[in-house]
């Protein structure tokens, strides 16, 4: 705000000279008329003319009050803007358990809108309307004060009139929106269980919910469009009184040679060029209220406090790849998630993490690369604590692949370079195809319309479960950090295409160390060392050998992936057909 | 290249150029499209007598509008004639017609939004209903985002013709007409002055309306855009970081961010352009009428004050609506575009077919048939094939578990059994007869669905067991609760069976949602049970009381199951064994073990399974 003042005052400036000339427009038309109707009306061209020039000038202030001031109400918007989004990045999973993208988004979009009014509409209007106020009430001040006062009545009138509208617009507009959320939530559920809607039939009774839905949003409609249609004729109304009042009372003392025409005239101008501020002062009062209401919302996203903050120490050159962690616990409120866990990896070793669903895998792998608030003097990067470092650092040394295969809505080659400086550049293109060979989804990603360039998401093209998967493996393979942690890259791809993947990941932990969590044993037989986590504790650590050997939950994993092999090995065209006719055989 | 003839800030990259060519386009739409008129007219039509009066209502405006500059300008003559009790009555015309206009505005503004608000009300309930006979394949490709779109945001888009007045245009375009044909009944050489300003604006007007036109659409895809980008940062919040990629991300918003600046600043000066050229040029008219008015005086002719003060008014009445033809020009087209994607979508080919006639139906099965598939492949997507050449029969009565691995096709047997989709080859018969030759809604009243995830809805327990009808039978609940050994569990909530379910059934245990859903069934008393039991491990105490659930409802009724549990699987009368999308085993729990095939390697990989899920097992 303080950086856009000089904007400001230069659109006060213009609306000064705006108003001013308005004034002055007025006055020569007083001179006008009273010439036309009087002894000289030759003088009255010169008059014209001077109205002209005054136009030409009252035009160009016109226009440059607007462009000041509402450019500097959408640079404080693009502010703002670029603010959020800066703090969005440093919060945390806590905050974002706390408030939805829904809401967030809501934030952004209507509460800054509102801002953005408050600084652009709201300020020019009260700014306006003190200039439009001085500069009318001068010429009517002059001419009459009784007449004044009498086309006065309505003035207060209508700034109440106006404000309690735009009140009343406000929250019903809201309850509208409001409607609007409640119908397209019955669609979305309709259409999500589409499945057990038909299922079970309920075809009527999803009818009847989506015509209840739809007749709220209709009457929330149309009581908005009640006061819609309301204001303008109540302040036209109210304004029109005003000015007929004038009209009976000034033609009155016009009767009476109390005024002259020109009087008359210029008094008439002069009222109507306040009526519309006097509607704006209205609807920018509330539109302040409002405007201060959206930026309290938008504070509390800027207030949120990140619980994870870059650490006092300098960055070092560089960090080797050695992992080391000591005595994690890390709890979600009261639940343990992990606890006491201790292990340490050597640089360019590979070591997996099984463990069944909820035994706090991921949760130490994001305490890693301090994705969580991790505890001080827990994980320690090539030596360093990863506490003490700049973020930025820790988290280039550490790449966490998360388990959820998130793409953006761009395009193929951007979503696999995700984490390359240049993504555009024939070495990173190279890089980039390349990393799609490994994740094995290369020729996938040729067969779309087009190739890399295909843009990917809810309005592009719609990628399966899997191909979403292996183009977010490709993302992490193409990164090259120091140390890759990878959270169950598998879950969605079948048994061929996993043992090229796991070739692929063999490669990669030549050159780095590698953090694979998985809970298949496939996989975590190709790692140098395996551990096994349950209930947040480490219950089992050793080679793919030992730990079989040891039949834990460990070698039970074995045993289940190697029934499930048994199973899928079955040719099924090798096998003879049923027994029997099954129709017959109902025994 | 067209970069070279259009200097940028920036050489943009091949995928910057892809971004936004995809972002950009279907931005252009046609304006108006008589086409896309006529197929929105039947949806107007029952609402049609709102319109019309509020049509008429708006030629009777710009008639008001038409005397009131006249009487205003008669107020001023009785004046000067010093006609005292004459200017009364006129000051109390005057005020009349004035409030005479801003009731018929009312009138006119709200009876407009109700035709249009209830068109589109009937829109959307045609859109919705269109949706419910879509084929399930559709929706297996289709965002459910882009279609609740359909139905709200374009249906919306379409509104905006009757909510923002676009239509007032017409009235509008009269008020004009009337305008310029009484001020040259009244002064045809003063109107000729009075208007000598008008190439002059025309020619802004012009100027501006083309290029605000198109910075209005370019603000529309950078907001679509910018809050896409947005969002997905907030979505994809966790991999931005865990890449550490806050600065890039930061910066390639910042080029969206100030291009949506760059488009509203444009816009912001062309309005202003505008804004103040109608603003301005009612002054200048009145300049030039002044100086007319001055010269005809000198030259001796006669012409009154009055005149020059009706002239003023009407002045200042023809520009205003000339003022808003950008912005419902843009309205205008946004409509057209909504219209445009709904009609697109109710234009989908792919709705669920009628029943067919008894010749063309298939060959009827024995009478004590319950459900038969006969011959049938099956796939979801082409290419991959779901079920290849299956054959199966279950009798009235019978008890059936179908067992395989995931994405063995078990499933996909009662999808096809309900026709949510149909077989690529061979006949399905659900009680002898041919799926095909039902209705729908009457094939589906024959079976009572369990699934995997219990679906409850928000409302209450009874509601949800009395799902199926319309006025819940609370004595038939209770006994359907009573026969799955439910009954007094849920009446130990403190509202009994009036305990309220929240969404998604989120205030009950897994084994209280299960129980619901077989009461559910139970009440629903039809004659086939179709039953895909949960995965989830349970308590063997909750497991125990389903499994009494289970036979309470599979009792009296034909059962088909895709059974999980072994307690289930030998309830059965008989097991019928998926694999790779065939029916490769039958027979009963004993003979299908001893015979050491798919079934026993089932057998074994479930019994693994539930080693690595029990922790008392696996730390031992």
């Amino acid at each position: 705000m303080r950086r856009h003042m000089p904007a400001y005052l230069k659109g006060a400036l213009v609306l000064g000279v705006f108003q001013l000339a308005m004034n002055r427009i007025d006055w020569w038309s007083k001179s006008a008329i009273d010439a036309i109707f009087g002894p000289h009306p030759e003088q009255a061209a010169q008059a014209a003319f001077v109205m002209l020039g005054l136009s030409a000038i009252a035009l160009f202030a016109r226009v440059s009050s607007r462009w000041y001031i509402f450019n500097a109400g959408r640079d404080v918007e693009y502010e703002l803007r670029t603010v959020l989004l800066h703090h969005l990045h440093t919060l945390g999973a806590a905050f974002y358990r706390k408030m939805s993208a829904g809401e967030i988004m809501s934030r952004q979009g209507g509460d800054l809108l509102q801002v953005r009014l408050l600084f652009g509409f709201g300020i020019l209007n009260i700014t306006n309307v003190v200039f439009a106020f001085a500069s009318a009430l001068q010429v009517m001040a002059k001419i009459s004060p009784s007449l004044t006062l009498a086309s006065f009545v309505t003035l207060p009138l209508l700034i109440g009139v106006t404000r309690s509208f735009s009140r009343g617009l406000f929250s019903r507009t809201r309850a509208n929106q409001e409607a609007l959320g409640r119908l397209s939530d019955v669609l979305q559920k309709n259409l999500a269980g589409v499945r057990v809607v038909r299922s079970f039939a309920l075809e009527t009774r999803e009818m009847w919910r989506f015509q209840e839905a739809n007749k709220s949003y209709l009457d929330a409609s149309l009581s908005l469009a009640r006061l819609r249609g309301l204001m303008g004729p109540m302040v036209g109304a109210t304004s029109a009184v005003g000015v007929l009042v004038f009209f009976w009372y000034g033609a009155t003392k016009l009767l009476s040679g109390e005024i002259s025409a020109g009087s008359f005239f210029a008094f008439w101008l002069a009222l109507g060029r306040m009526t519309w501020p006097m509607v704006a002062l209205g609807f920018s009062i509330s539109i302040i209220q409002r405007g201060r209401a959206g930026y309290a919302r938008l504070k509390e996203i800027l207030d949120a406090v990140p619980e994870v903050t870059d650490g006092p120490a300098e960055a070092p050159a560089s960090l080797e790849g050695t992992v080391k962690v000591s005595h994690l616990t890390f709890a979600h409120g009261a639940r343990k998630v992990l606890d006491d866990v201790s292990f340490e990896v050597e640089k360019g070793r590979s070591l997996a993490i099984l463990g069944r669903t909820g035994s706090g895998k991921s949760t130490l792998a994001m305490c890693l690369a301090r994705l969580l608030p991790t505890p001080a003097g827990t994980v320690f990067v090539g030596g360093h604590e990863v506490c003490s470092l700049p973020l930025g650092a820790v988290r280039k040394t550490i790449g966490y692949a998360q388990q959820d295969a998130f793409l953006f809505s761009t395009t193929v080659s951007r979503n696999i370079g995700f984490a390359l400086e240049n993504p555009d550049n024939e070495e990173a293109m190279a890089q980039i195809r390349e990393a799609a060979g490994e994740a094995q989804v290369l020729a996938e990603a040729l067969a779309l319309p087009e190739q890399f360039d295909t843009v990917v998401g809810e309005r592009g093209v719609q990628l399966s479960g899997g191909q979403k998967q292996r183009i977010a493996l490709a993302r992490a393979l193409s990164w090259e950090p120091k140390i890759l942690v990878l959270d169950d890259p598998l879950s969605a791809v079948d048994a061929k295409t996993e043992a090229a993947i796991l070739d692929a990941i063999e490669r990669q932990a030549k050159e780095r160390t590698v953090l694979l969590i998985t809970h298949r044993v496939a996989a975590a037989a190709r790692c140098d060392q395996a551990i096994v986590l349950d209930q947040g504790k480490i219950v089992e650590r050793g080679t793919h050998q030992e730990l079989v050997r040891a039949g834990g939950i460990y070698a039970a994993f074995a045993e289940e992936q190697s029934a499930k092999s048994a199973l899928e090995e079955i040719d099924i065209d090798s096998l003879p057909p049923p027994s029997g006719d099954v129709q017959a055989e109902a025994s | 290249m067209t970069a070279a003839t259009k200097p940028k800030k920036k050489e943009e990259t091949r995928a910057e150029q892809k971004l936004r060519a995809f972002h950009e386009e279907g931005a252009f739409t046609k304006t108006y499209d008589a086409s896309l008129v006529r197929r929105l007219l039947p949806f107007v039509r029952p609402h049609g007598k709102y319109v019309v009066l509020s049509l008429s209502m708006l030629i009777l405006l710009a008639g008001t509008s038409l005397v009131r500059p006249v009487l205003m300008g008669d107020v001023v003559a009785k004046a000067a004639a010093k006609d005292s009790s004459a200017l009364l009555f006129d000051g109390v015309a005057l005020a009349a017609l004035v409030i005479v206009a801003q009731v018929f505005g009312f009138i006119q503004m709200y009876t407009m939004q109700i035709g249009g608000a209830r068109a589109m009300a009937d829109l959307r309930a045609t859109v919705f209903a269109f949706l419910q006979k879509l084929e399930l394949r559709y929706y297996d490709r289709t965002p459910v985002g882009r279609l609740v779109t359909r139905a709200t945001n374009d249906v919306d888009a379409v509104g905006e013709l009757f909510a923002s007045g676009v239509l007032n245009a017409i009235g509008d375009l009269v008020a004009l007409v009337g305008i310029v044909i009484m001020m040259l009944v009244l002064d045809w050489q003063l109107s000729l002055i009075a208007f000598a300003a008008m190439p002059v604006v025309g020619l802004i007007v012009n100027f501006v309306r083309r290029r605000s036109r198109e910075a209005f659409r370019d603000i529309r895809t950078k907001t679509a855009r910018l809050n896409a980008f947005l969002n997905e940062q907030v979505s994809g919040i966790a991999v931005v970081q865990a890449y550490a990629r806050e600065a890039a991300m930061a910066k390639e918003f910042d080029e969206i961010n100030d291009s949506y600046r760059d488009a509203n600043k444009r816009s912001i000066f062309y309005e202003a352009i505008l804004d103040a050229a109608i603003e301005m040029v009612g002054t200048v008219c009145i300049a030039c009428i002044l100086w007319w008015a001055g010269f005809q005086k000198v030259g001796n002719h006669a012409l009154s004050f009055a005149l020059v003060v009706t002239f003023t008014q009407y002045i200042k009445q023809f520009f205003e609506p000339i003022s808003l033809l950008a912005q419902r020009y843009t309205i205008l087209q946004s409509a057209m575009s909504g219209a445009e994607r709904i009609f697109q979508l109710l234009d989908e080919k792919e709705i669920d077919p009628e029943p067919v006639a008894a010749d063309e139906a298939g060959p009827e099965g024995p009478n004590d048939e319950a459900l038969a598939l006969v011959d049938v492949d099956f796939e979801y997507k082409p290419g991959v094939p779901v079920l290849r050449d299956v054959s199966l029969t279950v009798k009235r009565g019978e008890k059936v578990a179908l067992v395989g691995a995931t994405g063995a096709g078990k499933t996909t047997i009662t999808a096809l059994a309900l026709r949510l989709y149909e077989a690529n080859r061979g006949l399905v018969r659900v009680l002898g007869k041919d799926v095909r030759s039902y209705d729908r809604h009457g094939l589906r009243e024959n079976f009572s669905v369990v699934p995997q995830d219990v679906f409850l809805f928000t409302g209450t327990v009874l509601s949800n067991v009395a799902m199926s009808d319309p006025k819940p039978d609370r004595r038939k609940a209770e006994r359907a609760l009573e026969r799955v050994g439910a009954l007094e569990m849920f009446l130990r909530r403190p509202e009994g069976l009036d305990a309220p379910v929240d969404e998604r059934g989120a205030n009950f245990s897994a084994g209280e949602r299960q129980l619901l859903a077989f009461a559910r069934a139970v009440y629903r008393d039809a004659p086939i049970l179709v039953l895909d039991e949960a995965t989830a491990s349970i308590d063997s105490d909750t497991e125990s009381r389903l499994q009494l659930a289970l036979e309470a409802v599979m009792e009296g009724r034909t059962a088909i199951v895709i059974a999980h549990r072994l307690s289930t699987i030998r309830a059965a009368d008989r097991i019928v064994v998926f694999h790779k999308g065939r029916v490769v085993e039958t027979g009963t729990h004993e003979t299908l073990l001893a015979k050491d095939g798919v079934y026993a390697r089932l057998h074994r990989l479930q019994f693994a399974q539930k080693r690595v899920e029990e922790p008392t097992l696996a730390v031992g």
